[in-house]
């Protein structure tokens, strides 16, 4: 299956499918937008099937969980050193005067794709009842507002989810934890490009 | 010429001779009372696709849901979204349900001041009277936080609401978010939300000097005017079409942030994401990917 070779090859390190570009960027800021881009390729590669619009392949699902959880956490905050922001990167520089929240949003990655491993067995839940992510927000009327604070607090997305309540979830719904992950790190700390 | 004539009439906001008969001159209209019975329920996901939570928290800072606080910079000086909780004082608590339909429909306050089009009061007027008795419901919900809204720093004139009655007479426009005949359940549920509650027009269409939205012209086609200066890029169908996207990964995208080249959204496309669309059930986000993705520039 082609999504499988491609999320495979990706693994393996051969890398040079995202040798182009980057604005001439070299060395860490290079490697880091490599890395961002390839993980970019997997999310491309899976999605299709996320949407029902492919047939759906647990095996493909964990080796992007895989994949991704091996770039989280102390992976990706090592390739932004101190000073390393500025053209050609998109990095803001308050990754480096808010480092715990990036490191937060990066370590949070690495719970999401482990959620993800998990949920990947458990299938899709489909448009029919994709109302999960609604539910969650309206249980019992008040959390939107009230008392929910830990949900539309400062941890963002299902910041303090862990991997069992993510693995619980349907592979959709787990995808999307680690996705809105990705976006919310994007609206945080990089910069707008187009 | 049309547009000539507005910006003039615009212009004139400012420069205002007969400011005496402004300040009197009444504005909006009266509604019925609301008796209707809220679902806070069905109003907590108004509020999350209409952005006022995310418009009236200020979460970069941790702020407590809805007691405001949020920047909004502007060519024209710098506004700060007011707290909306259940504080009498400092808060909403001590109004009626009729002020809050006005303030929200209309954009007029309590005291009959205008209120500026940063709040986004134009998409909001063709809310229900049951919409806004739900709205009402869910906010009655917000605990109480006793904190004063941040004062606006508008530059003069720009601080005289009064100005804000000629541009209401100049540029207040309807929302795009009413049924069309010939279209079915499906693509009017998406219009009425991306022409209504979610309000997407007022990032991805252009805005003129005076930061009126260019909506026969520049309907959906990008703006380089969002509040603090970032860029939105055009959504009208063809270029989305271009640009690679469908009605699934379109409805995909407005759930999981994901464009088609598997890179995530950022900016304030990120924000409305993860505040707003997340959240809301699968069957509203594909009718808005089936409206967008449809040519809907008769309607
Ligand atoms: C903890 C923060 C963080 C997380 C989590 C994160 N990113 Fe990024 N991403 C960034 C930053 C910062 C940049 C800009 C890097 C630069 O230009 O130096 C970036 C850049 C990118 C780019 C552009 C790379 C290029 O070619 O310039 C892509 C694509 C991308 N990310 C995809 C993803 C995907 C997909 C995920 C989730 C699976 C993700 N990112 C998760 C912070 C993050
Ligand atoms: C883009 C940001 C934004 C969004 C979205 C937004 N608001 Fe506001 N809102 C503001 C700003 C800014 C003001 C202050 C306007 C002024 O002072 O003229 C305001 C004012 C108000 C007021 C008047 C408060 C007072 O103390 O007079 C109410 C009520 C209100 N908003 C309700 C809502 C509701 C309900 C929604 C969602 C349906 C919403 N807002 C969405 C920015 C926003
Ligand atoms: C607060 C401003 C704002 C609002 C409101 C907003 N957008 Fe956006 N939108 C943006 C920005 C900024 C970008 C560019 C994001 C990026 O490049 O990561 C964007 C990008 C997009 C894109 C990607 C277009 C492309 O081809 O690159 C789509 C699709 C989109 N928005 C749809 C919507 C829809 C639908 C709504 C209403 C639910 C909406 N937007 C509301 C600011 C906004």
């Amino acid at each position: 299956m082609k999504t499988t070779f491609l999320i495979s090859a990706l693994i393996a390190g051969s890398t040079a499918v995202a040798a182009l570009a980057h604005g001439g960027a070299t060395g860490i800021v290079k490697n880091r937008m490599d890395a961002m881009s390839n993980m970019g390729k997997v999310i491309k590669a899976v999605s299709p099937m996320m949407q029902g619009t492919a047939a759906y392949n647990a095996d493909s699902v964990k080796r992007a969980a895989a994949f991704f959880a091996q770039h989280s956490g102390e992976a990706m905050t090592r390739m932004f050193p101190e000073g390393s922001g500025g053209k050609p990167s998109e990095a803001r520089e308050t990754i480096w005067s808010d480092w715990e929240t990036f490191a937060g949003l990066a370590a949070q990655l690495g719970v999401a794709a482990q959620g993800l491993a998990v949920a990947a067995d458990n299938g899709l839940m489909g448009d029919a009842a994709g109302t999960m992510s609604s539910d969650s927000m309206m249980g019992g009327g008040s959390t939107m507002m009230g008392s929910g604070s830990g949900m539309m607090g400062g941890g963002m997305m299902g910041g303090r989810m862990t991997v069992e309540q993510i693995g619980a979830m349907p592979a959709d719904g787990a995808f999307a934890m680690v996705t809105q992950t990705c976006s919310a790190c994007h609206t945080k700390f990089r910069l707008e490009s187009k | 010429m049309r547009g000539m004539f507005k910006l003039a009439l615009g212009a004139a906001a400012f420069v205002a001779a007969a400011i005496g008969a402004l300040i009197l001159w009444p504005i909006g209209n009266e509604n019925r009372p609301i008796t209707l019975a809220g679902d806070a329920t069905r109003g907590a996901y108004l509020a999350r696709a209409g952005g006022c939570i995310a418009c009236h928290t200020d979460f970069a800072a941790g702020g407590a849901p809805l007691a405001g606080g949020v920047k909004l910079a502007t060519p024209f000086g710098t506004l700060y979204s007011p707290n909306l909780t259940t504080d009498p004082e400092h808060g909403i608590g001590s109004w009626t349900v009729d002020q809050f339909a006005r303030a929200v429909r209309q954009g007029i306050s309590p005291e009959g001041a205008p209120y500026y089009p940063a709040f986004t009061y134009p998409f909001y007027a063709n809310f229900s009277d049951q919409d806004i008795a739900d709205l009402w419901a869910a906010f009655q919900t917000v605990p109480a936080v006793a904190e004063p809204s941040t004062p606006h720093k508008m530059l003069f004139p720009f601080n005289q609401r009064w100005g804000l009655k000629l541009w209401r007479a100049a540029f207040l426009e309807k929302p795009q978010s009413e049924p069309v005949p010939g279209n079915d359940a499906e693509w009017n549920r998406g219009r009425q939300i991306v022409g209504g509650a979610a309000h997407c027009a007022a990032c991805h269409t252009g805005r003129n000097i005076l930061g009126a939205r260019k909506s026969d012209t520049q309907h959906f086609k990008g703006s380089t005017s969002l509040p603090g200066g970032g860029k939105a890029p055009a959504i009208d169908f063809e270029t989305l079409q271009k640009r690679g996207w469908t009605v699934e990964n379109l409805a995909f995208a407005l759930k999981t942030g994901i464009r088609p080249d598997g890179d995530a959204f950022g900016g304030a496309m990120g924000e409305v994401v993860l505040y707003g669309t997340r959240f809301l059930t699968a069957e509203d986000r594909r009718a808005m990917a089936v409206y967008l993705m449809d040519d809907h520039s008769g309607g």
